[in-house]
């Protein structure tokens, strides 16, 4: 009878889980119908099972951390597998998107206030701004283009005479 | 006599002795458990990564071509493009007996990786076009100049497919012998929950870029891990269980070390990134243009591996398995295998059956 008093918390539990669940999901106007029951039947009944053993076994076991590992990676699952389901619905990608666009409104213009103050403050001191860096960083990365591309026209040329090397050999032959 | 003797297992009556000897196994891991974490917390050690020789081929910009130590005993060398930005490539070389690049130079490879660099604010202006008709190319010149070869093999992993592909697909001067995609998004129409979230419905890009300039690491992070909000507890509980296997614990170390390094995106790739792949599914529809030059995937004729991971939330074996179908190769093959994004390359599981798998299959084509 050592079971009854975990059986009736886990029911509790169950039945708290998967009413707060459903209002969640009803809440975020899940488009499509859903059962949350259908991903958190099988890792309660397994939980479940798992404690009945422990409960009714009586003596301390080395297996109730493993058990309890167990339903932990059970109960990461089941949440893993509500989040998945809610964040794949149009409306939380609607709300993600709604959020980003809040936090650009908010981050742009004081980015950008933030910049010209540290500009002017650092031009006062006659010291380069990050910008002047960023410049003189994206001049020399246009450099590195233009060796590159005569690296290219180089060995193009390179190639072309290795080919007419033999050619005009033989012509003069 | 054996009464007499002093043993660590206390005769009790009525306990099974398994039991005591399991409850002292259980007493002893979780002294190791408190040991370990004793250490991680008051003399955390720098996890050593990347243990297979290499030597620096070029550079161009931030990016580095490497070329790993080998037998060199399979005739085609391999180019590695991984993806660029999101996270660190020494994921492929973790430690050793866990590193997809030791396997593969052992196998006889000669391994060449494109390290595509971090990024600043100077490279904003670079684009999906430049790093495919641009970095790609040189490097890919590079390599095959290196190794002396007359062919090469080219893997694309993650975003490095797509962009293997795109560059591939739009040189065919390139002496392309082999082409392997692993895990690499290819139709953007079954990309799963990016796919969504980037929807120009939800997501506008311009603004985004037009805003940060770049796209911040800890924007990367927050998107990468609002994909799996739960992968964090999962992965400190398993740390918790197997805290008394130092062995655990190493690979832990290492493997937290690159989950928590994440790379930024220079503006305009992403831009062009989220655009024409996500947004617009441009490479499968065969509507990618690369500085004038169309991207066909058709024109891919080589022998040709997708490799998907069952698991995988990032690029799904949906968006995978479309290149078999899209090119036109003879030989092509398309396989599944167990495991998420990152554990179909780095990991355990990866070494039984993702390794194994493409060495095996690359070996008699190179």
């Amino acid at each position: 009878m050592a079971d009854i008093p975990s059986q009736q918390l886990f029911d509790l539990w169950r039945k708290q889980v998967e009413e707060g669940a459903q209002t969640w999901l009803k809440m975020l106007g899940q488009g499509q119908p859903v059962d949350p029951q259908a991903f958190w039947r099988p890792f309660m009944d397994q939980g479940m099972a798992a404690w009945s053993k422990v409960m009714t076994q009586g003596a301390a076991s080395p297996d109730l951390m493993a058990q309890w590992k167990q339903f932990l990676d059970q109960w990461i699952a089941a949440w893993a597998k509500v989040l998945e389901q809610a964040m794949s619905t149009e409306t939380f990608a609607q709300a993600m998107g709604k959020q980003l666009e809040s936090f650009l409104n908010t981050a742009g213009p004081v980015k950008k206030a933030a910049e010209q103050q540290v500009e002017v403050a650092l031009s006062a001191l006659g010291v380069p701004s990050r910008s002047q860096v960023v410049g003189l960083a994206w001049q020399l990365v246009q450099l590195e283009e233009k060796v590159d591309r005569l690296e290219d026209r180089l060995d193009a040329i390179l190639k072309r005479l290795n080919e007419l090397g033999p050619a005009a050999k033989a012509e003069r032959v | 006599m054996k009464d007499q003797q002093f043993t660590m297992t206390p005769d009790l009556p009525g306990v099974p002795p398994e039991l005591l000897e399991r409850l002292q196994e259980e007493a002893k891991r979780n002294l190791l458990r408190m040991k370990h974490f004793g250490e991680m917390i008051m003399n955390p050690k720098e996890p050593e990564v990347g243990p297979t020789p290499r030597e620096e081929i070029y550079r161009k910009n931030k990016s580095r071509l490497w070329r790993y130590a080998s037998k060199r005993t399979v005739r085609t060398p391999l180019l590695f493009v991984p993806n660029l930005g999101i996270s660190r490539p020494y994921i492929f070389d973790l430690m050793p007996k866990g590193s997809f690049i030791e396997y593969m130079t052992q196998q006889g490879f000669d391994f060449y990786l494109l390290d595509w660099g971090v990024f600043g604010p100077e490279d904003n202006g670079l684009t999906v076009e430049d790093a495919v008709t641009k970095i790609l190319p040189r490097m890919a010149k590079k390599a095959i100049e290196s190794s002396g070869a007359s062919e090469m093999s080219v893997l694309g992993y993650c975003m490095g497919a797509p962009l293997s592909a795109c560059f591939v697909a739009s040189h065919p001067e390139f002496p392309l012998k082999n082409y392997i995609d692993m895990a690499g998004p290819i139709d953007f129409a079954h990309v799963g929950l990016f796919g969504l979230w980037l929807d120009p419905r939800f997501f506008d890009v311009d603004k985004y870029v037009d805003t940060l300039g770049s796209i911040p690491a800890d924007m990367v992070k927050l998107g990468f891990k609002l994909l799996k909000p739960t992968m964090d507890l999962s992965t400190n509980l398993n740390l918790w269980w197997n805290l008394w296997n130092p062995d655990y614990v190493t690979g832990f170390n290492a493997l937290n070390k690159w989950a928590n390094e994440y790379l930024p995106f220079p503006g305009e790739f992403f831009r062009q990134w989220v655009k024409d792949f996500y947004q617009q599914n441009k490479l499968i529809k065969g509507q990618l243009s690369m500085a004038g030059r169309l991207v066909r995937l058709e024109r891919i004729s080589c022998p040709v591996l997708a490799v998907g991971a069952k698991e995988d939330n990032i690029a799904p074996p949906g968006c995978v398995k479309p290149l078999i179908q899209a090119v036109s190769s003879r030989d092509r093959e398309y396989v599944e295998l167990p495991g998420g994004h990152i554990s179909l390359i780095a990991g355990r599981g990866a070494s039984v059956h993702c390794w194994p798998k493409v060495a095996a299959w690359l070996a008699p084509r190179s």
